[in-house]
């Protein structure tokens, strides 16, 4: 864990570490348009899961470091994938900070090292994660997210099947993406924290491939999925997305993308599925010894899906508000549990309880003052302790305003700050009660038995000496033995680069993939 | 009353809306209320007694002294009015031979081919053909439990003012085109029919368009991109009523 001290040099990376968030969380919120749902209140519970993050992330962030640092669990993650955590982590609870601020509950210099920390893990999970492109988020690399390194990615690419629009592949798996984005809406209580996409990875010179994770289906954290998720055979999925005369030009720090021209089927020219979790080697095959074996895995997980739907649907459409408050403020809220998994120390009391700091403000969350007050934090960035003098043009409006408050350099001088909101206290939910079930690689598990296998597990790329083995290493060392070991773990379960080890390039995996 | 860091601020001003500086102002009030009263310094009233003596009570005495001046909340979620409409102002869900009457939606007597323009909004993706269907409103949990039940007929054009997933998420594949009066070509609803290939319109404005009434949607008019909301160009595509039908 590292070892943060209150100086001027930490103060300026802590500020600049804010200032990076607060110019994305406008951009982010103005062009990717508001949430809204007749079920849920969206807004409101946004605000809510924003206190919660503000009270429990120093506290629950410093219980996973104990087991695990934060740049490893980014090792961790680069591996199997993990939720959207780039924008999430730090804004959530920076905009938490900001409510506090603007209610007088709290100064901009009060829970300092809490910042200070909460910033730093977020650095060194995100350089981690980022590391096979050397940025820190998608914005840094003009919003692209090349996560995966080239041994995943070259089985990614030689396993595809190829399918084109009206075929009976091109369908299944046309109508297995709809229903499982539908679905993860539901799941997350209208907000896009199952679906997250990354890359583009070059296949050809017409031809990408976007990465899609679909994380948190089966019965899992959310109690919502107890029974609801149990017909479900995978918690998380993974279609890879080849496509063709169509380019991603952007894909932001919420996994959302775009593209030149508007992606439509006629675009997806290949396709494959996968499963990965913490318990797993990388990225497991779904479906894919074949082409029929891959169209009817598709088909069958979409009839499953969609009564999982119906059945989610009907038991949401019936939940009291506080109890819709409750879920949607715990999808947000627990977009850090992953790394409690990652490192085994999951607590269902820890992640899916309001914490009693959070709850006393409850009674102020009615849908229009959660609207307004949301839209002036993230969209109008008009709050009080958002304005700055007006020399100020803040990047993307040029008004005199910031989204998130710095700490003020003069606490150095005068010592006038407050280290800490303290430790963890008790939470409360309106939920019905979690089983103790939770859907794995390596069957359905209790928590007790589930920490503990993942403090046990560690991928074998992850251990000595593959954890440092990085693509510039690859480079220069494709032809030892030792590289072929590292591009052998993923290609394990390869059907077309079983054992053909480091030394292939692109258009090799291509010829491999034409006389298939 | 003691005074609050925040109190003293060079370039803040209050918030833009009312209800949101009233209930801001409230809190601050409550602070400074309660840190007089704690006697101590900030250091240790923030996060010491403060957890103490800032309590949920408090934050319901607020909603209530607003309640009392009879101010009522706008509502977004369903359940709000519904579990407590002495605090929501009627959501009109529910308001019978209801329809959309945007005071900005362009009309026109029926051309040569007998249509009606009665809206326009932003397509989603664009067709091959206009869409020819007959309107349905979808606009609370009940009627789509009825859809759920009673199923949905072959040419149902959805109209929704919901922009979110959720809403009519198990039945939304079933519709033969949706229009929404809300959200963009990003939102949730139309990355959904997009994936599923549904014509869409978001952000429709219309006017006399009846449940029942057979509508045409010109769908294979351009999509609307990023690039024209972000440049503000419009580039609304329109909708016909073809004939009104009294089934309701």
């Amino acid at each position: 864990m590292s070892d943060i001290k209150l100086t001027y040099a930490q103060l300026l990376e802590t500020n600049n570490l804010i200032q990076q968030n607060a110019d994305e969380t406008y951009w982010l919120c103005a062009t990717r348009t508001v949430q809204e749902s007749k079920i849920f209140p969206v807004s409101a519970y946004i605000l809510f899961s924003y206190l919660n993050c503000f009270y429990r992330y120093p506290s629950l962030l410093k219980k996973i470091e104990e087991a695990m640092p934060a740049e490893e669990i980014g090792d961790r993650a680069r591996q199997s994938g993990i939720k959207i955590v780039a924008w999430t982590i730090p804004c959530f609870y920076l905009l938490g900070r900001e409510m506090l601020i603007n209610w007088g509950v709290i100064k901009p210099t009060d829970a300092v090292h809490d910042v200070m920390y909460v910033m730093d893990f977020w650095k060194r999970f995100q350089l981690s994660w980022h590391r096979n492109n050397g940025n820190i988020t998608n914005r840094q690399a003009d919003h692209r997210g090349q996560i995966y390194a080239e041994q995943k990615l070259q089985v990614f690419h030689a396993d595809a099947f190829e399918c084109r629009e009206g075929d009976e592949l091109h369908t299944a798996a046309q109508a297995f993406m709809a229903t499982i984005a539908q679905y993860g809406f539901l799941v997350s209580c209208e907000s896009r924290l199952t679906i997250h996409n990354h890359g583009p990875y070059k296949i050809a010179d017409n031809r990408e491939m976007l990465v899609r994770e679909f994380r948190e289906l089966a019965e899992y954290d959310y109690p919502w999925l107890d029974g609801v998720g149990r017909d479900i055979p995978y918690n998380n999925l993974t279609v890879t997305m080849i496509i063709e005369d169509c380019h991603i030009n952007l894909l932001d720090d919420w996994g959302s993308f775009e593209s030149e021209p508007e992606l439509r089927a006629e675009h997806i020219k290949a396709v494959g599925l996968y499963s990965a979790d913490n318990l797993s080697e990388g990225h497991v095959p779904v479906g894919m010894g074949s082409r029929e074996e891959l169209t009817e895995t598709f088909n069958d997980l979409t009839e499953r899906i969609k009564v999982a739907t119906t059945r989610l649907w009907e038991e949401m459409a019936g939940w009291t508000r506080d109890q819709q408050l409750d879920a949607g403020a715990l999808v947000y809220f627990g977009v850090g549990k992953e790394f409690a998994h990652i490192a085994g120390v999951y607590d269902e009391e820890d992640w899916m309880r309001i914490d009693e700091r959070a709850e006393r403000f409850r009674p102020l969350l009615n849908d229009e003052y959660g609207n307004l007050f949301l839209g002036e934090l993230v969209g109008y960035i008009s709050c009080p302790s958002q304005r700055m003098h007006e020399y100020t043009m803040m990047m993307h409006t040029g008004q005199p305003r910031r989204a998130l408050s710095y700490f003020p350099y003069s606490m150095l001088n005068d010592g006038d700050y407050t280290e800490s909101v303290g430790g963890m206290r008790p939470g409360v939910t309106n939920l019905p009660a979690k089983n103790d079930r939770y859907r794995t690689s390596q069957g359905v598990l209790t928590q007790e038995e589930y920490n503990r296998r993942s403090r046990e597990f560690v991928p074998r790329s992850c251990q000595e000496p593959f954890r440092f083995l990085c693509a510039d290493w690859v480079k220069y060392h494709y032809d030892t033995p030792l590289a072929d070991e590292l591009f052998g773990f993923e290609q394990a379960n390869s059907r077309l680069l079983k054992g053909k080890g480091a030394g292939l390039s692109r258009a090799d995996v291509e010829a491999l993939r034409n006389k298939d | 009353m003691a005074k609050l860091f925040v109190d003293t601020d060079k370039y803040g001003y209050q918030s833009d809306f009312p209800i949101v500086e009233a209930y801001n102002a409230a809190v601050k009030d409550l602070v400074r209320e309660r840190f007089a009263q704690s006697g101590q310094d900030w250091k240790d009233f923030v996060f010491g007694t403060e957890y103490e003596t800032i309590t949920k009570a408090d934050m319901e005495a607020i909603e209530a002294r607003l309640l009392a001046y009879g101010y009522r909340f706008e509502p977004s979620a369903m359940s709000s009015p519904r579990e407590r409409p002495e605090a929501y102002k009627d959501s009109g869900l529910y308001a019978e031979d209801f329809s959309f009457e945007h005071p900005e939606a362009p009309t026109a007597p029926a051309d040569a081919d007998g249509r009606e323009l009665r809206g326009c909004g932003d397509n989603v993706v664009t067709h091959r053909e206009n869409l020819v269907g007959t309107a349905r409103y979808v606009r609370t949990t009940d009627k789509v439990l009825e859809c759920l039940t009673q199923g949905v007929a072959d040419d149902t054009i959805a109209i929704v003012d919901d922009s979110g997933g959720t809403l009519t998420a198990p039945v939304l594949e079933k519709f033969h085109g949706v229009l929404c009066a809300g959200g963009t070509t990003r939102s949730h609803l139309a990355i959904l029919t997009r994936e599923y290939n549904i014509p869409c319109f978001m952000n429709v404005r219309l006017a006399g368009i009846k449940d029942g009434d057979r509508i045409e949607v010109e769908v294979s008019a351009r999509g609307k991109t990023a690039e024209d909301y972000e440049q503000g160009r419009d580039a609304s595509a329109r909708v016909w009523r073809l004939s009104r039908t009294d089934a309701g």
